[in-house]
């Protein structure tokens, strides 16, 4: 069954890691493989049948619409994300600030808010990608996707923060208010939105997206 | 999996894209005599149609967990002293609202298209 396994990894691979809708996947196929297994089809055609892992992890997508994340929570989260780091940095370096010399204690203090400032970046790249969401975007019901909805690539996080990398974040920003999907500037280039996590639930997603009866 | 060309052969693109805006049409109207599972649909969609609307597994599945998800389907597991669990699919009352609101569109819109085709065009 390894064959079939990575099958649905890399179909599942494909979907957000926040919010259950992996797991329900995942859940899904495995039901669906194992059904036409027993029925005495062959796995190779199965798997051909069900076709590219991509290309079927978003039709699945389709049917759960995405909610653009409003701007006031997505400030939150950053301000959020910033006060977790502050929390772990700032006694470190006032402890250092007291225990040293003047000149030593200024040396290391900038290199602390530098570290901080290229460690606040590297996390977020490296949370984004696996987790699909930082500390602060978990806290408030926010997630990192493309614009499919599908679990974006280390290269695409990786671009969604070289505004911070580069010290340009707040023309980055600026953007985010007159995009119609809220998007910042290195959002729109990487692809990239950042979306509320779909409740558990989503029944109500899909009358949104769904009946009308014209 | 599709292959390139598939992909931009035009008149396999309106095939595709004609199948994709009538699917879930397609599978409620299936549904509407009584429950069923996946494999059901695909056979008896092939089978009444010759293989002209044949769909792929890839294609049919997540068409009923989006009308699961939108409340136009309901799911029944089944489990068999052996052997594996099978999902069974049933229409509920707002799958048979969206049922008949799709096929009046459906029906509109196919008038529509054969009384323009059908009518003859002089040379300008």
């Amino acid at each position: 069954m390894k064959l079939a396994d990575d099958y649905i990894r890399s179909v599942t691979h494909c979907l957000p890691p926040a919010g259950p809708m992996r797991a329900r996947i995942e859940m899904e196929l495995r039901v669906i493989v194992a059904e036409q297994l027993e029925r005495g089809r062959d796995l190779d055609d199965v798997l051909r049948q069900l076709g590219d892992p991509l290309t079927l992890a978003e039709s699945y997508l389709a049917s759960a619409p995405l909610v653009t994340a409003p701007l006031k929570r997505r400030i939150g989260a950053k301000l959020a994300d910033m006060a977790f780091v502050g929390i772990a940095i700032v006694p470190a370096l006032v402890m250092a600030g007291r225990a040293l010399q003047p000149e030593m204690a200024a040396l290391v203090v900038v290199a602390g808010l530098i570290g901080g400032a290229v460690g606040f970046g590297a996390g977020t790249i490296g949370m984004e990608y696996w987790l699909g969401q930082t500390p602060g975007k978990r806290l408030l019901g926010l997630q990192v996707v493309r614009e499919s909805g599908a679990a974006i690539s280390l290269g695409q996080s990786i671009v969604r923060q070289i505004p911070i990398l580069l010290q340009m974040y707040w023309i980055d920003v600026l953007f985010a208010f007159f995009t119609p999907r809220r998007q910042r500037a290195f959002e729109l280039l990487s692809k990239t939105r950042v979306v509320m996590v779909t409740p558990t639930s989503d029944r109500s997603a899909g009358e949104a997206g769904g009946t009308s009866n014209a | 999996m599709t292959k390139p060309e598939e992909r931009d052969d035009p008149r396999r693109g309106i095939e595709r894209e004609l199948k994709r805006g009538t699917l879930e049409l397609i599978v409620l109207h299936l549904l509407a005599p009584g429950e069923a599972y996946g494999y059901e649909i695909v056979s008896e969609l092939t089978a009444e149609t010759n293989g002209a609307l044949e769909v792929t597994d890839g294609t049919l599945y997540p068409v009923l967990y989006r009308l699961e998800r939108a409340g136009s389907v309901d799911v029944r597991w089944e489990t068999p002293e052996r052997g594996v669990p099978r999902k069974y699919y049933r229409i509920t009352p707002a799958g048979r609202a969206e049922l008949a609101a799709l096929t009046r569109e459906w029906t509109t819109f196919s008038k529509a298209m054969t009384k323009l085709l059908q009518k003859e065009r002089k040379v300008r």
